[in-house]
């Protein structure tokens, strides 16, 4: 790899470390407690795999930069600076064996939010050119294109038009003044048009005023799991601009882990000022007007239903009464992943993994997890809230032969509106 | 006594019973923390063993040692064991005075060059040699002419092993351990001041029965200096709950709770004491209240007050501790003023990462 990109990356890594990265990697005890939280490490036995081994190439550039024993050495030529060749070797550390499930940061015993400066690991080696191939092309597509699967707007008015025909109800567009502006990630849009039918028909029966915009309909933000915020910014700053051309109160974020993310925490902090609007979870949403009154629901499920949290709404996002509260108003028979809710386990493919084609084989070793769970509460469905979960987990499942039916929480709450 | 003896004839000329050397091979093999199984080869390496010719020197002490030893309530095995050995030359025990006495120490030495064993409580000084003198001759002197023809060398108490009281600040006389003047004999510190009873015949038996024991790093035997104080104390699920006396009459002293506040030397203590006890193991000092005082460490006399916990100063620290923490404020600001310029001038060198950047790479 050139000079240049290993400069290039070298600059961002200086720039990411602030003031908490420096007070996380001076706390670290090496315990090691963060490896029995991550999936890629319990799941290979690979201590590469240890969540703060994989913060290393940034420890290095702090302690070079930021510390007067390195300052000291690397002055008098004695410590050798951060190499492209290490930074190529972390790549699959941090791409393909990192989720940003974020299970580490909360075990730290002294408290160091690892995922976070994995994140930060992840904008050097984009910027060094370090990423993986299939990232590097989804957030080509997203920028280029508006999606990071390549869907345009015609795709999106075509899935309207057929939803608009079996719901006989309209889905509004680019209207003024709503109050909520609903987002779509390209897997709801091309693989689980469902969705789409489901919040039509549940806003049409709670008489919410929403409306999708034509010119930002793209929830997913691939600069977040890349890695590269200049990109993430100007994904972010797509939506804000036309949620406030549309003017609308709230930005409801679609049934996606790191869309939630994205616009829900790092956006302001990406585009340097407060939006001019709110952002919602759907499931927030279906709970406050499930609590409001105006979610009325009937029927029970029969079936023995699980939850699994995804990692950016849950334990990352802090949604997690929520699904529990508009899953017990449909079903007596809940049961709960071990573990489950602030502590739930990842799938296995969040943060870009399952975008990373290098990831493949990785990806459904960590879903070994999941399966021994889900083999020891024998449940005859799971419920989440993350079309990347559900796509992860059918295969997951599929790959070990196990019949299943992964189901959208969104979904299921519709087929029990009441009439 | 007659030195061609072997120890269990020795015991039983002196009338104890099997039952009484068992039993007293059993406490031995415990406190060593040898599993039960071994009672029997302990039992029958020591009943077996000739009985090693002892020369005893005393220098600056105030012999608690041979106290600890010899003024038992009772008349201990512990004590037998002890007469069991060929005590050829203690000039507080033994009878003879003047040069019957050197003569005797003399004599043991010749005979048994390179087989005796040498047992040392009090250290030397070495400052000047009119400090303490026997029959004329400096400790030093003696030290180095009696080691050089023994087996091994028992530092027995704080004094012989460390220094102890004799060498604490200023240390008028230059005292100095034997193990400061020795470097080519096998030592076995058994510190304690003064050290526990049946640790010091343990350390003979083990000798005895196993030759040179196992030693930690301050040259004391593992088998009775393995364990911390602390971490046999039988007030440690007070300390593990945070429940401490603050004062010696306070509701938490009455309790019996951790003496850690007051000062307690448990935690950084190595010694059988919460184990072995003390008085025929009636108790040992914490049972009645008092903090351990770390005797068997090193420099416990000079590390402050007995009753300042642990982890407050053990000197006057208040002003260099107001300079000191002035400077690191002052060197803290300056390094982190010369971090944050570093990181601005990074953060405004921020060139826009372009798609093409992250492609360069990839395509690979």
């Amino acid at each position: 790899m050139s000079s240049e990109g290993l400069q290039r990356g070298y600059a961002i890594l200086k720039e990411q470390i602030d003031a908490p990265t420096a007070s996380y990697l001076s706390s670290c005890v090496n315990c090691g407690m963060c490896a029995e939280a991550c999936l890629f490490f319990t799941e290979t036995g690979d201590p590469r795999y240890t969540p703060i081994h994989k913060v290393e190439p940034l420890k290095k550039v702090w302690r070079h930069e930021y510390t007067f024993w390195g300052r000291l050495s690397k002055a008098l030529g004695l410590s050798k600076p951060v190499t492209d060749e290490e930074l190529a070797a972390w790549s699959p550390l941090v791409y393909d064996g990192c989720s940003m499930c974020g299970r580490c940061s909360v075990v730290c015993p002294v408290g160091n939010d690892i995922t976070y400066m994995i994140r930060k690991v992840r904008e050097g080696l984009a910027a060094a050119g370090h990423a993986p191939e299939g990232l590097v092309a989804a957030t080509r597509r997203a920028i280029t294109v508006g999606s990071p699967m390549g869907v345009k707007l015609p795709a999106l008015q075509a899935q309207i038009r057929h939803v608009e025909q079996d719901t006989g109800l309209s889905v509004p567009v680019d209207v003024e003044n709503a109050d909520y502006m609903l987002l779509l990630s390209s897997m709801e849009i091309m693989n689980f048009p469902e969705f789409i039918a489901a919040v039509t028909r549940i806003f049409d029966r709670t008489e919410v005023s929403w409306t999708i915009s034509s010119e930002a309909f793209e929830a997913t933000n691939s600069g977040i799991q890349i890695g590269v915020s200049d990109l993430a910014a100007e994904l972010v700053q797509r939506v804000v601009t036309a949620a406030e051309k549309l003017n609308v109160k709230y930005v409801i974020s679609p049934e996606c882990g790191h869309a939630y993310m994205a616009i829900r925490w790092e956006g302001p902090n990406l585009i340097g000022r407060p939006y001019g609007f709110r952002v919602v979870h759907i499931l927030e949403l279906l709970d406050e007007l499930r609590e409001q009154g105006r979610l009325k629901l009937q029927g029970k499920e029969t079936d023995r239903l699980t939850y699994h949290d995804p990692c950016q709404i849950g334990r990352r996002g802090g949604i997690l009464e929520q699904p529990r509260n508009l899953l017990r108003a449909i079903s007596d028979d809940l049961v709960e992943l071990p573990g489950g809710g602030m502590m739930n386990w990842c799938c296995g493919a969040g943060g870009g993994v399952s975008s990373n084609e290098r990831a493949d084989e990785i990806r459904l070793r960590a879903f070994n997890r999941k399966k021994s769970q889900l083999d020891q509460i024998q449940v005859d469905g799971l419920v989440s809230a993350c079309s990347n979960c559900r796509i992860h987990i059918e295969e997951g499942l599929e790959h070990n032969h196990i019949d299943l039916p992964v189901l959208s929480l969104t979904e299921l709450i519709e087929k029990h509106l009441a009439d | 006594m007659k030195p061609g003896l072997t120890v269990g004839e020795t015991l039983r000329a002196h009338g104890v019973t099997r039952r009484g050397f068992l039993k007293y091979c059993a406490a031995i093999t415990s406190l060593m923390a040898l599993p039960p199984s071994s009672l029997k080869a302990v039992a029958a390496a020591l009943e077996a063993a000739r009985r090693p010719s002892v020369i005893w020197l005393s220098f600056q002490e105030c012999t608690g040692c041979t106290e600890s030893l010899t003024r038992s309530a009772d008349a201990t095995i512990e004590e037998l064991i002890f007469n069991a050995i060929s005590l050829d030359y203690h000039h507080t025990l033994q009878a003879a005075s003047g040069a019957a006495a050197e003569a005797a120490r003399e004599q043991a030495m010749h005979e048994n060059y390179g087989n005796y064993l040498l047992i040392v409580d009090g250290s030397i000084p070495i400052a000047d040699a009119g400090y303490s003198t026997i029959a004329g001759i400096s400790n030093r002197d003696m030290l180095l002419e009696t080691a050089a023809g023994a087996a091994a060398i028992v530092s027995v108490g704080t004094c012989a092993a460390f220094g102890g009281i004799p060498a604490a600040r200023p240390n008028p006389t230059g005292a100095v351990p034997v193990s400061e003047l020795i470097t080519d004999k096998p030592i076995i510190n058994v510190p304690g001041c003064p050290p526990i009873p049946v640790v010091i015949t343990g350390v003979l038996v083990q000798y005895l029965t196993f030759g040179l024991p196992d030693l930690d790093a301050q040259g004391r035997p593992l088998a009775f200096y393995g364990q911390s104080i602390h971490d046999r104390c039988y007030r440690r699920p007070f300390y593990d709950k945070g429940l401490f006396a603050d004062s010696f009459d306070d509701e938490g002293a009455k309790k019996g709770w951790c003496l850690y506040k007051l000062g307690c030397r448990g935690p950084t203590t190595y010694n059988a004491c919460a184990t072995a006890k003390w008085n025929n193991g009636t108790s040992f000092p914490i049972e009645s209240g008092h903090p351990c005082l770390g005797c068997s460490e090193p420099d416990f006399w000079d590390t402050g007050s007995f009753y300042h916990a642990l982890s407050t100063p053990t000197e006057a620290i208040g002003e260099a501790a107001v300079y000191a923490a002035g400077g690191g404020l002052l060197i803290g600001a300056a390094v982190g003023a010369v971090h944050q310029r570093h990181k601005r001038k990074a953060i405004e060198s921020h060139r826009k990462v372009s798609l093409d950047d992250i492609d360069e790479g990839a395509a690979k």
